[in-house]
């Protein structure tokens, strides 16, 4: 191939407007001897595409073979053992909060049974404590009314006091 | 679809699916991986198979898809490095592909795995697996003047790398 075509055809393959055929004289081209310096590395690129379409594989594929059932299962396995673990984790939420409602509704019931422990099994004795209980209460009202009625007192004298004060002022 | 219509139009085409795998991964028993997944599932689709025209290109098409899924599975579990730039591609190339491939073949599997997704696959169909520009937009799903502007980058940021290593040895 003289020079000139060559430089039309690489000046082709870098702007992407070769053929196939004409990418095929280049990679023929390169693959011969006595390629100039200048070009040394391009020739390495094109055999290097060369070297790459000879490889091949020793993959086999046989139909026949249970291998879509092998794969399938172990997708299948797969997809078990994703959902056992997905249920454990629920299952464990929910462990712990039933947990925390139990200890929660035991301590409620403690509290509770403190606050009933005092209770009489006679319902005449129960009367009798309730009554003086209530007695108690009623007494401690009663004091509490007189050191009212001193306090109301305190009240009527200072208003009596405040009135003619307020009369003096008003008459000068 | 039977067994040896199978074997013909799809097992034949095996070493350009996996070529395709291994380029998008980058990784052989990765690649291996997506290509046996890529028979079960032609296979198992194959009622459908008589209505496809061109099955290459099709089983090209699940194979991308395949390895796409495979890559950003691999990506979010963190086993794989994130497809970006030159030097962490440079540290991807096992032993075994390094004598494989001879040191100066290295320097342009760089070159090309530093690409973009988008470019490193059309690069590939094209000066590999020398695939039509009409099969490429078939494969890719993608225009007809973006698989041209990816393959016009792609070829030209080779280039340019090339110049360069070839003016500073680099």
């Amino acid at each position: 191939m003289d020079s000139r075509k060559l430089e039309e055809l690489l000046q082709k393959y870098w702007n992407c407007e070769s053929s196939l055929e004409e990418e095929e004289q280049l990679r023929e081209y390169f693959r011969g001897e006595n390629i100039p310096d200048a070009l040394s590395e391009m020739a390495r690129l094109f055999r290097y595409f060369d070297e790459q379409r000879a490889r091949t594989t020793d993959v086999e594929f046989d139909p026949t073979m249970p291998l879509q059932l092998k794969t399938k299962h172990s997708d299948k396995k797969g997809k078990i053992v994703k959902l056992f673990y997905n249920t454990m984790r629920i299952a464990a939420g929910v462990a712990v909060l039933l947990a925390a409602v139990y200890f929660v509704r035991q301590e409620v019931r403690n509290d509770n049974t403190i606050a009933v422990e005092d209770t009489f099994d006679d319902p005449q004795k129960a009367f009798e404590e309730t009554k003086r209980a209530l007695l108690m209460i009623s007494k401690g009202f009663g004091n509490a009314e007189q050191q009212a009625r001193k306090i109301n007192m305190f009240n009527e004298a200072q208003e009596k006091i405040q009135t003619p004060t307020t009369e003096e002022n008003f008459n000068n | 679809m039977d067994l040896e219509t199978f074997q013909n139009r799809v097992l034949s085409s095996k070493s350009k699916l996996f070529r395709f795998a291994l380029r998008m991964l980058g990784n052989e028993d990765e690649a291996k991986d997506v290509l046996q997944e890529v028979f079960i599932r032609v296979w198992n689709n194959r009622e459908k198979m008589d209505q496809i025209q061109n099955m290459e290109a099709w089983c090209m098409r699940i194979t991308k898809n395949l390895s796409l899924d495979r890559l950003r599975s691999l990506q979010r579990k963190g086993t794989y490095p994130i497809a970006e730039g030159f030097d962490i591609k440079q540290t991807d190339a096992t032993p075994d592909v390094k004598i494989e491939l001879g040191e100066s073949m290295l320097n342009v599997n760089q070159l090309i795995a530093s690409l973009p997704e988008k470019q490193r696959q059309v690069i590939h169909l094209r000066d590999v697996e020398g695939y039509t520009y009409n099969e490429i937009c078939e494969i890719l799903e993608l225009d007809m003047n973006q698989v041209k502007v990816s393959l016009f980058r792609a070829r030209n940021a080779v280039k340019e790398k090339l110049m360069k290593i070839n003016a500073y040895g680099l």
